[in-house]
């Protein structure tokens, strides 16, 4: 019976998502160059981001599974080009002058 | 009304599954919002002026217990879920309650860590840097908020009628942004809170 309310996939997604969250502390505790640090977060936000995703929210469940992450992924692009742009615009350039 | 027994309840109407549809678009509109605070976050983060600069205020240890919290709570929404799918009232009103109280539990140590900013003289209007801080996270922290109401009137029409076509997709849909504001969260501690103590 309890059994069955904890079912395995989720147990087990739910335990890496705190393992990838120790990954990221990695970077508060030991000393890194920026580069080094900000790739750990980079890989561990973005794959915690998609276990949500897939593994808890369903994404490809349902028959419209195609306009769903037609969506999430138009939303992201444009996200990535808003930050990337600014980034490239207001804060990057500052240092090639 | 149609009933499809072959799907699980939330999906048994064409319009249950046009409001899920309807709610992924949103949140690919919401992923845009906090794409824009993230953006002049980076812009701003150096714009501390005479106040303090993150490295100075941040403090890991509530900022952990908040990652943890809101990491469970998106855990337990899931498991509420997967026992509505089961049929399993009881289960399900138990994990959606220990959610809400995950999230209250979130709620209160943004509280404190707000009141803690203020007070070592980190409020909105300090510098840019702290203006942008408290902005992306004032409008996380409302969604939260605002969850947690949305969140409590659903588990009460759970509780008064049942698992029912309407109740399981208001509480899926529910989960949806639950799990949402746990990426955005992530994302948060990540090039927030981490970034700015590395």
């Amino acid at each position: 019976m309890m059994k069955e309310l904890f079912p395995r996939k989720q147990v087990i997604g739910f335990i890496f998502s705190l393992v990838l969250t120790a990954v990221a502390l990695l970077v508060y505790f030991m000393d890194m160059s920026f580069a080094v640090g900000m790739t750990i977060l980079l890989v561990t936000a973005f794959i915690q981001a998609g276990l949500q995703l897939i593994l808890f929210m369903h994404a490809g469940e349902s028959e419209d599974k195609t306009t769903i992450y037609t969506s999430i992924y138009y939303g992201m692009a444009i996200a990535i080009i808003t930050v990337l742009g600014t980034l490239l615009t207001l804060v990057w350039t500052y240092q090639f002058q | 009304m149609k009933i499809d027994h072959s799907l699980p309840l939330e999906y048994s109407t064409e319009q249950n599954r046009l409001k899920i549809l309807g709610f992924w678009i949103f949140l690919g509109a919401e992923i845009m919002l906090f794409a824009t605070l993230f953006a002049s976050y980076f812009v701003l983060v150096n714009g501390t002026g005479n106040g303090p600069s993150g490295a100075e205020i941040f403090e890991i240890t509530p900022v952990l217990a908040e990652t943890i919290l809101l990491l469970t709570s998106s855990f337990t929404i899931g498991l509420a879920i997967h026992a509505m799918r089961l049929g399993n009232k009881k289960a399900m009103l138990v994990f959606f309650g220990i959610t809400l109280v995950l999230g209250l539990a979130f709620l209160g140590v943004e509280i404190y860590e707000f009141v803690h900013y203020v007070h070592v003289g980190a409020g909105l209007q300090t510098s840019a840097f702290t203006a942008i801080l408290l902005t992306t996270l004032g409008t996380h922290g409302a969604h939260v908020t605002f969850g947690l109401f949305w969140g409590l009137f659903i588990l009460l029409q759970v509780k008064k009628n049942g698992l029912t076509p309407e109740t399981t997709n208001k509480s899926f849909i529910f989960s949806l942004y639950w799990h949402f504001l746990d990426v955005v969260w992530i994302f948060i501690f990540s090039f927030v809170y981490l970034k700015g103590m590395m």
